[in-house]
């Protein structure tokens, strides 16, 4: 009697949860596995003739035969990874001053402070930079009439412009989480710290860097994901030089309308990304729930 | 001067202001080496406050700290031979225990195999051996507590310093930490600065207690002393239970006092020294529900103060069971101890007995001037 109840009782429960769930499984499904799998679908098919096409390797070899191809895949994981570290050397002290050394209004005003540039959108930020860096713009104006330079400056168009945007439109979501993580560790454990005869050094190592590490390795994640997967930045701060992957990407399906090729870089570019975080989480000894929660 | 070897601790004058609010009102004190001293004081009186700057994270607005005869004016938490335990531990969280107490061994640069050696002798000491490779939160509240103590006794410190540690915890572990700290500061002999609200944890555990209010202290004496000797009606009304009146004089004999208090109730109290007290002053009268007799035949000693009652209430609380009485004549309510003797098993709401009390056993001090 009792089990019949209990499994009676526990149907619709199931079946809620599962219309609750329903919207979401929908979006995952259509918008994120779906055309994921159909990308995957097209980069193994090859052409052999006009409208006619074989499954097979030939876009991936075409990848790894064509030194431009992956040399700019590699530049492009380097400079992310690079620019996530130096993301997070800018942010950690920022965050770590907003959240420990300010108190009451100047606390909450400095936080606003860092999240007012992402209230517009990234292309008039970059424009923005663009303002400042090109050779007539502000910065090279000014250095003129100060009379440091005798000529005209291009800021534009260098890997350093490329990293300054990078690291610029992705400490936002660097600083987020860091401050709030910050913010929950109680300072008496940081005075502890010092009370028990740690200097500034092994307070920061031993106490506020384990407190911080979910926030720092989530926070790693975002920006390498945004990072490796920008287009804008990279194209306008970095111009013909920037050898960006996903301006390969575009290319193969926009230019050269091959999409077998573009989407196998897709599933390259997937593939390094979730790769890479994996890593991460390896090497930091954390993991993904724990990360993201 | 005090002689420095005596004296773990001295602090002379310390004053300690937020912008024109003093938290620390010139407080001096020396502390005895290896003993056991309390802060007794209700809650925002300062007790943090005047810790916080022993400790070193705060620092004096004038007045000077001397541990072990060095003056701490302007000298690091990191580098003062003091640790704290504090108020809810603030045990590291991404460490284990042993890790916990091998923190400050390792700042010392001390190797690792006598740091393993030193934490398995420390833990112990404090009879938690073989729990060094358990997590924080595997710890009960009373395992927590002892590892916030070792973490600081490890380090041999001149002076360890407790801001409420037994605060968080539930009554019947409070009370047995406290026999329990009380034998941990003997067993290490490291003189202990204890600060709680709490008057039975500072009663029970201490050598020497102050009583704190407003930022001063107000007495300063071993337990026995603060409870029989108070100095003022701060110390006689926070320390121990207290009826509290407040009365005027009506007379003036050679060794006691006739007062009256605000309900017409006439009592015999004892003297104070103060001169300036006439017959009219306002004074606060205490007395201790212990101190009071019940009797149900009446005894004759004329200075005592003998008054008819009715039981109002009976408040049983096993040993410290108390009847709330009511004067016949004046309606005044008193607290009267209830002995859980077979002479008063049987009594009940509503009767009449007789109570006394010896006018020595009435403490009157001068009615303070209302702070404002
Ligand atoms: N940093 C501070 N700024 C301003 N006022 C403070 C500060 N710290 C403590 N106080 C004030 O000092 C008084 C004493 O606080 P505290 O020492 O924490 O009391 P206790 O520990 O005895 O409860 C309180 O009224 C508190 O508001
Ligand atoms: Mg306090």
């Amino acid at each position: 009697m009792k089990t019949i109840g209990t499994a009676n009782a526990r149907t619709p429960i199931k079946l809620g949860l599962l219309l609750l769930l329903c919207p979401i499984l929908l979006w995952l499904f259509l918008l994120v596995i779906l055309p994921q799998l159909t990308m995957l679908n097209i980069s193994l098919q090859e052409r052999v003739a006009p409208r006619i096409y074989e499954y097979g390797f030939s876009n991936f070899i075409a990848f790894f035969t064509e030194p431009l191809y992956w040399n700019t895949f590699l530049r492009t994981a380097i400079m992310s990874i690079i620019a996530t570290i130096l993301t997070l050397i800018i942010a950690f002290p920022i965050s770590y001053y907003i959240a420990k050394m300010l108190r009451g209004r100047a606390k909450g005003l400095l936080f606003v402070l860092c999240l007012i540039p992402f209230w517009v959108s990234e292309l008039v930020r970059t424009y923005g930079w663009m303002i400042l860096l090109r050779e007539s713009g502000v910065i090279s104006t000014f250095l003129q009439y100060i009379g440091l330079v005798d000529g005209p400056i291009e800021f534009l168009y260098t890997d350093a412009t490329i990293m300054l945007g990078l690291v610029y439109s992705s400490m936002l979501f660097m600083v987020v989480p860091l401050t709030s993580t910050l913010d929950s560790l109680d300072d008496s454990y940081i005075e502890a710290g010092y009370d028990l005869g740690g200097n500034g050094f092994s307070v920061f190592w031993h106490i506020v860097v384990p407190h911080a590490k979910p926030a720092i390795v989530s926070g790693c994640i975002v920006v390498f994901m945004l990072t490796l997967g920008n287009y804008l930045t990279p194209i306008l701060l970095g111009g013909k030089s920037s050898l960006w992957f996903t301006e390969q990407i575009f290319t193969q399906f926009i230019t050269r309308f091959n999409w077998q090729q573009g989407s196998a870089f897709g599933v390259l570019l997937l593939s390094i990304s979730s790769l890479i975080v994996w890593l991460g989480l390896k090497l930091s000894r954390q993991s993904f729930s724990k990360v993201m929660s | 001067m005090l002689n420095h070897m005596e004296f773990d601790l001295q602090c002379t004058d310390i004053v300690r202001k937020f912008d024109d609010f003093t938290a620390v009102d010139h407080v001096s004190f020396a502390i005895k080496k290896g003993s056991f001293f309390s802060i007794l004081g209700p809650s925002g009186c300062g007790k943090t406050t005047l810790l916080r700057m022993l400790a070193g994270f705060d620092n004096p607005t004038s007045g000077e700290i001397i541990i072990k005869g060095k003056s701490m004016n302007g000298v690091a938490p990191n580098k003062r031979p003091v640790n704290m335990v504090f108020q809810h531990l603030a045990l590291f969280p991404n460490m284990n225990v042993s890790e916990n107490i091998a923190y400050g061994l390792h700042r010392q640069g001390i190797n690792k195999v006598e740091i393993k050696h030193r934490v398995e002798q420390v833990l112990a000491r404090v009879n938690l051996a073989g729990s060094g490779n358990k997590q924080i939160t595997q710890l009960s509240g009373g395992q927590k507590q002892r590892i916030a103590i070792a973490r600081c006794l490890v380090l041999n410190p001149d002076v360890l310093l407790l801001d409420e540690p037994l605060g968080a915890l539930d009554l019947k572990l409070r009370e047995h930490m406290k026999v329990e700290l009380k034998q941990l500061q003997q067993e290490f002999e490291t003189t202990f600065v204890y600060i709680t609200h709490d008057q039975s944890e500072a009663l029970v555990m201490s050598d020497q207690v102050a009583v704190m209010n407003h930022g001063q202290f107000q007495q300063v004496g071993d337990p026995q002393q603060l409870y029989y000797q108070p100095d003022n009606a701060f110390v006689a009304g926070f320390v121990g239970d207290s009826n509290k009146w407040s009365a005027s004089v009506i007379d003036i004999l050679p060794d006691s006092l006739k007062v009256k208090t605000t309900t017409g109730l006439i009592l015999s109290v004892s003297k104070v020294d103060n001169k300036s007290l006439i017959i009219g002053s306002e004074v606060d009268i205490f007395i201790r529900p212990e101190a009071v007799h019940i009797s149900q035949q009446v005894t004759a000693n004329l200075q005592d103060n003998h008054l008819n009652i009715k039981i109002n209430n009976i408040l049983f609380d096993g040993a410290n069971s108390q009847l709330l009485v009511e004067e016949q004549n004046s309606g005044e309510e008193i607290k009267v101890k209830l002995p859980q003797t077979a002479e008063f098993m049987h009594l009940q709401k509503g009767d009449k007995l007789q109570i006394s009390f010896p006018f020595q056993q009435v403490k009157t001090f001068p009615k303070e001037l209302e702070v404002s």
